[in-house]
């Protein structure tokens, strides 16, 4: 027994998984090793017994064979071999002369076929969705945008815990200078570990951890992958998740979907612009309520400003308190629906939106026209597009409420420029987040 | 990056911004009739300023005139940038004060003064700290939010107006001399000196800028005979602020809001805060080219501070009206010598540097 | 992660400093704030008495409700009221300033000025004069006026009940006709009813703040059309017909010859016909019509110049034919002296569904 193989054997020997089979090929000794968890062994025997048949029929050496098998480099370290193995190689020793290949072996089916969108709805655009697996998720891609100026960079990021990255672009449209700064981030920050986006994005890619608006958006939609690759953005993969990451994201990408050019032009201009006034309502209707009725009531119509003091006779708080009070009540039905079984979820929502809304009216906790803007408000910010972008909205209508209680409607105008000042600050290695994609591409190009 | 039409949307509305407070009272105090006469006047130096002062900036190529004056010597340094940044700093402090008087006047009468200069100057230094190009796309996106609600509000301005208050449309020149005169240039002279510190960082074309100039001109005219023909000269003459006043009049019945007044305020007051941010940040470019010890991100908390506590210190209205008449001998300094020494200054390096 | 604590810790003191300064100045929310929708001012002894008609709201509806204080400003005695009510008033709503007539004749400038002034009041408030003491018309309108709270100004909105009888006249009209040369305006004259109504009795011509003379109600319909307002829907009612009053327009010409303005008015009329009494032709009815119009302008005219009120606006049409030093006289000198061509020309644009015999 092979020092080597020794070795491996105690790094695995607690892993039950692991397994060391005796074979012979060409009338040498082998040893195969693996990890069952990820290696179909059956198939993988017969497989390899095909082989076998096949090369003594045509009568090649051991050294032809070992090439049919898989590579036989030599020079491969024991860390790289123990790499591979974990990441789901066969590793075939040959004892007659020390040598070894690592061969592609059949796997264990451990990722979902490709199936329909779950985060994103798609009316009238392509249903499949990005997989786990990322060779899966550049091949979508690939299917999408048969181009031959689509690039494809693979990078295996980290030294304890491999993970691999793929950086996806079109060339002639992408901005090259922003390519290859990722790529030198990617060489600079190659040991570190990403575990999720949060290091992902600050550890590798250096982008701001305290920031409100991500540096990616995200999609699980290969034609919007596609559609931005288009526009000269660059796709991330990272393997084991479902997701394509757009870099740089932009402001317009929360209100642009690429499948609503599938409309005539006047339906996708009306959708664009509802989105928009979604955007809008969710920042300004509940820091209007709190402005008129609390600080600015000459604004309003003297019938409305009857019948909203008449809804709100009676109730014992400010209306800051009413209102935040009421949107905490929101958010904890919103983060239960989330985290609740399907089958659970919409009880839940109908006992929260309505009976709650409802007794709370009733025994005067806050008035009926918070309910209003407390219902069109949920339903307004979930027009925009990405989940994140509308929980980063959702996040910054608070803003704007407090500012309102302050300086009633000032404090909405205040808030709204905090937001846009904010949004306009955001740059992602030099570009700009609130900018036109078309712009910069042709500006790239010519 | 061509930043052009983001550098013309931002004189645009920075001029929109400066227009509709201080602006038509002083016209209207300064003439009886006709007051078309020192609207244009006043707009046609501006315009010759402005081109003026464009053309040394191209002549002197892609760089701000703090880098012009220094080369041509310490002296011109001092002489031309020193003013300026005491009349950036002065004029945050005329914007801050005034619109935070107005604010507490027209919508927030519970509100302390000093809680509302505080944001006035909060935000700006905000979005002064971003960085210049930072400013100029928060101006685009505040831009694409407010301007229509400006024009809405402004073309419902004309509800109540009776043209025949135009007559009599010849007045005497007498204006010249008023000091309402005088102060009114404040619009003209306070807007367009940004331009001189942008160019390294944004780049624009002068094109561009001179339309948006020229947009400008129907917004002077009709800021100041809106009122005139709502009220009347003899009546207009009477308010403090007679274009808001004038806005107060007009009711929309559809409308689900009272006192439309404020919408149209607030927009102004938002570009006002780009105003300051922009005065700021070239205060700042002046004061780090004369002690580059000092780092910028702390000046620009100074100044900030500075202003606010000159502002906190002004006790009046009258005290406001007094610093905006001591402002005027420095104003049409910096309207003429700017711009000329600029073109001059410039012409003479393009020269030597075709002759070298 | 020191800097992402700095920042956590940072962002907490920010929002618990934003949650402190909101309750530095105390905003009142709309539920604790009085919004009185009519006020009464009336002037006796050098004493102002303030009535304030405040709807009060209840989760159940609206109560109306009458506060009466005397002061010796009329802040004062609104202030006054403030302090004997559990929430505070606030003028921000003010629809209608209701002045007794009494102290219209005495001048109201001082007060329009004061209202122009505050910030409180709108300068959009529709000023009427009421034709008998306060206390009793506020009793009545609180008797016999459905509880809506906004109901007496209900009269004077143009999309409720509005009729264009009734001159409209908002508080910045009056302040401008207290410093323009050349308008005067006319405030309408109400009076409590008797079925639960209230009484429209005309309006009131205005010179420079003081109540000089009245005009009647179809006077008033013409003045409202001659400046412009709609009278559309009207009914006039003559000795034979009634029509009504569907567009109406005009054309003027002016000129001055040595000192003396000329004024040339043709207004056109086009009216339908509602009822008839007889026989009438369409022919009868225009003569009638325009007879009956040049009446009343006349009379209008007369009561104008006899005043030097120009309630018209007149002078309006010979801003650009007098120098201004002579435009500030346009009241005592020239209009006394206006000769005026004026013409009315009625088209009986249809007949309804039935034939006119």
């Amino acid at each position: 027994m092979n020092q080597q193989i020794q070795k491996l054997r105690d790094q695995f020997s607690e892993n039950d998984d692991f397994f060391m089979l005796q074979d012979s090929f060409l009338g040498t000794p082998v040893v195969l090793l693996g990890l069952k968890s990820l290696i179909d062994v059956v198939p993988m025997k017969l497989s390899l017994q095909t082989y076998h048949a096949a090369a003594i029929e045509s009568h090649i050496t051991l050294d032809a064979f070992k090439k049919v098998l898989g590579e036989a480099d030599e020079a491969v370290g024991a860390h790289e071999i123990y790499g591979s193995i974990l990441n789901g190689k066969l590793f075939i020793y040959f004892e007659a002369d020390d040598s070894f290949v690592i061969m592609d072996p059949i796997p264990r089916a451990l990722n979902r076929s490709i199936e329909t969108p779950i985060n994103e709805n798609v009316m009238q655009g392509s249903q499949s969705a990005f997989t786990e697996d990322i060779a899966t998720n550049v091949g979508l891609v690939r299917k999408q945008l048969q181009s031959d100026h689509l690039r494809v960079h693979t990078h295996t990021i980290g030294t304890e815990e491999a993970k691999d990255v793929a950086l996806v672009y079109y060339e002639g449209r992408a901005d090259m200078d922003f390519i290859r700064r990722i790529e030198r981030q990617f060489a600079q920050n190659k040991n570190k570990t990403i575990e999720n986006l949060q290091q992902f994005s600050k550890e590798i890619l250096g982008f701001p951890t305290w920031s409100m608006v991500s540096k990616f958006n995200q999609t699980e939609l290969p034609q919007e992958a596609a559609h931005s690759l288009r526009k000269g953005r660059v796709l991330l993969f990272v393997d084991r998740l479902p997701l394509a990451l757009v870099t740089p994201g932009m402001l317009w990408d929360a209100f642009c979907l690429d499948s609503d050019r599938n409309f005539p032009l006047p339906l996708m201009l009306f959708l664009r612009t509802v989105r928009v006034l979604g955007a809008l309502a969710t920042l300004i209707l509940p820091g209007l309520y709190v402005a008129l009725v609390s600080v600015n009531p000459e604004v309003l119509r003297i019938e409305m400003a009857l019948s909203i003091a008449q809804t709100r006779a009676g109730v014992p708080y400010p209306a800051i308190i009413e209102i935040i009070f009421m949107f905490v009540v929101i958010e904890l039905t919103i983060e239960a629906s989330f985290r609740l079984p399907k089958t659970i979820g919409p009880t839940i929502t109908m006992v929260g939106g309505i009976i709650l809304g409802q007794a709370a009216v009733q025994a005067k906790l806050v008035s009926n026209l918070l309910i209003i803007i407390l219902a069109a408000t949920t339903i307004a910010n979930s027009t925009i597009i990405g989940l994140q972008q509308s929980l980063a909205l959702r996040i910054s209508k608070y803003v704007v409420v407090v500012l309102a209680s302050m300086f009633g409607v000032l404090g909405i105008l205040e808030g709204m420029l905090l937001i846009c000042g904010y949004l306009g600050s955001l740059t992602a290695y030099g570009i700009p987040f609130v900018g036109f994609p078309n712009a910069k591409s042709e500006a790239n190009r010519g | 990056m061509d930043k052009s039409w983001q550098v013309a949307l931002m004189y645009f509305i920075v001029h929109l911004g400066l227009i509709f407070f201080m602006y038509p009272g002083d016209i209207i105090a300064s003439t009886q009739d006709g007051h078309w006469i020192p609207i244009v006047l006043g707009f046609a130096l501006h315009l010759a300023a402005l081109s003026l002062y464009l053309k040394g900036l191209f002549n002197w190529g892609n760089n701000d005139i703090i880098a012009l004056y220094m080369k041509a010597g310490k002296g011109y340094a001092v002489l031309f940038l020193l003013p300026l940044a005491v009349y950036f700093f002065m004029a945050c402090i005329t914007v801050v004060r005034c619109s935070a008087e107005i604010m507490t006047i027209v919508m927030l009468s519970s509100t302390p003064l000093w809680a509302v200069m505080l944001t006035f100057l909060l935000i700006p230094t905000y979005f002064a700290l971003k960085g210049i190009t930072s400013i100029f796309r928060t101006g685009v996106l505040i831009g694409m939010m407010n301007v229509p609600i400006i024009l809405f509000f402004f073309s419902f301005s004309f509800q109540n107006i009776d043209w025949r208050y135009v007559f009599p449309m010849i007045g005497k020149a007498s204006f010249l001399t008023e000091p309402s005169y005088l102060e009114s240039f404040f619009v003209f002279a306070g807007g367009f000196l940004f331009l001189g510190f942008i160019q390294p960082h944004v780049a624009f074309r002068k094109r561009y800028v001179i339309l948006a100039a020229i947009a400008l001109l129907p917004f002077f005219i009709f800021s100041v005979y809106i009122p005139l023909l709502t009220f009347g000269q003899s009546t207009a003459s009477t308010f403090n602020f007679p274009f808001i006043v004038s806005l107060d009049t007009i009711s929309i019945t559809w409308l689900m809001f009272e006192r439309i007044t404020v919408f149209l305020l607030l927009s102004l007051i938002s570009f006002l805060m780009l105003f300051l941010s922009l005065s700021l940040w070239s205060t700042m470019r002046i004061v780090h080219a004369g002690i580059p010890a000092l780092k910028p991100r702390y000046l620009l908390v100074s100044i900030p501070v500075l202003v606010y506590v000159v502002c906190l210190a002004i006790p009046s209205w009258t005290d406001i009206v007094k610093l905006f008449w001591w402002n005027t001998y420095l104003r049409f300094y910096i309207m003429a010598a700017i711009p000329l020494s600029t073109y001059f200054l410039a012409s003479r390096s393009k020269k030597r540097m075709v002759r070298s | 992660m020191k800097h992402t604590w700095m920042r956590a810790v940072g962002i907490a003191i920010a929002v618990g400093i934003a949650a402190l300064l909101g309750g530095c100045w105390d905003n009142r929310d709309i539920d604790h704030r009085s919004l009185p929708v009519v006020m009464g001012v009336s002037l006796s002894k050098d004493k102002y008495e303030v009535v304030l008609q405040i709807p009060e709201t209840s989760s159940k509806g609206v109560n109306l409700r009458i506060l009466k204080q005397k002061g010796r400003t009329i802040n004062q005695a609104v202030d006054k009221i403030s302090e004997r009510m559990e929430s505070s008033v606030d003028l921000l709503h003010l629809k209608v300033i209701l002045v007794e007539k009494g102290y219209a004749q005495q001048g109201l400038t001082d007060s329009i000025a004061s209202f122009m002034r505050s910030r409180d009041i709108s300068p959009k408030t529709i000023v009427a004069i009421c034709d008998e003491k306060l206390d009793p018309f506020f009793d009545y309108v609180k008797k016999s006026m459905t509880p809506r709270g906004t109901t007496l100004y209900d009269c004077f909105e143009k999309n409720a009940g509005w009729n264009p009888q009734m001159s409209l006249t908002r508080i910045w009209e009056v302040y401008r006709s207290i410093h323009s040369y050349t308008r005067d305006v006319a405030i309408p004259i109400i009076k409590s009813g008797r079925n639960g109504t209230i009484d429209y009795l005309g309006s009131a011509i205005i010179k420079n703040g003081r109540m000089v003379d009245q005009i009647t109600p179809e006077e008033t319909l013409l003045f409202n059309s001659f400046n412009g307002h709609s009278a559309q829907g009207k009914i006039e009612v003559m000795d034979k017909a009634s029509v009504m009053i569907l567009r109406s327009s005009m054309r003027h010409r002016s000129k001055i010859v040595q000192g003396t303005p000329y004024l040339y008015v043709q207004i056109t009329v086009k009216v339908s016909i509602v009822e008839t009494k007889g026989s009438v032709t369409s022919q009868s009815i225009n003569q009638e019509l325009e007879k009956i119009l040049m009446k009343r302008f006349s009379g209008m005219l007369r009561k104008s110049q006899t005043r030097e009120a120009d309630i018209l606006g007149l002078g309006q049409y010979f801003r650009n034919k007098i120098p201004r030093t002579q435009l500030r006289v346009w009241r005592e000198s020239y209009l006394p002296k206006l000769r005026m061509d004026f013409r009315i020309k009625s088209i009986i644009q249809n007949d309804g569904y039935t034939k006119l015999s």
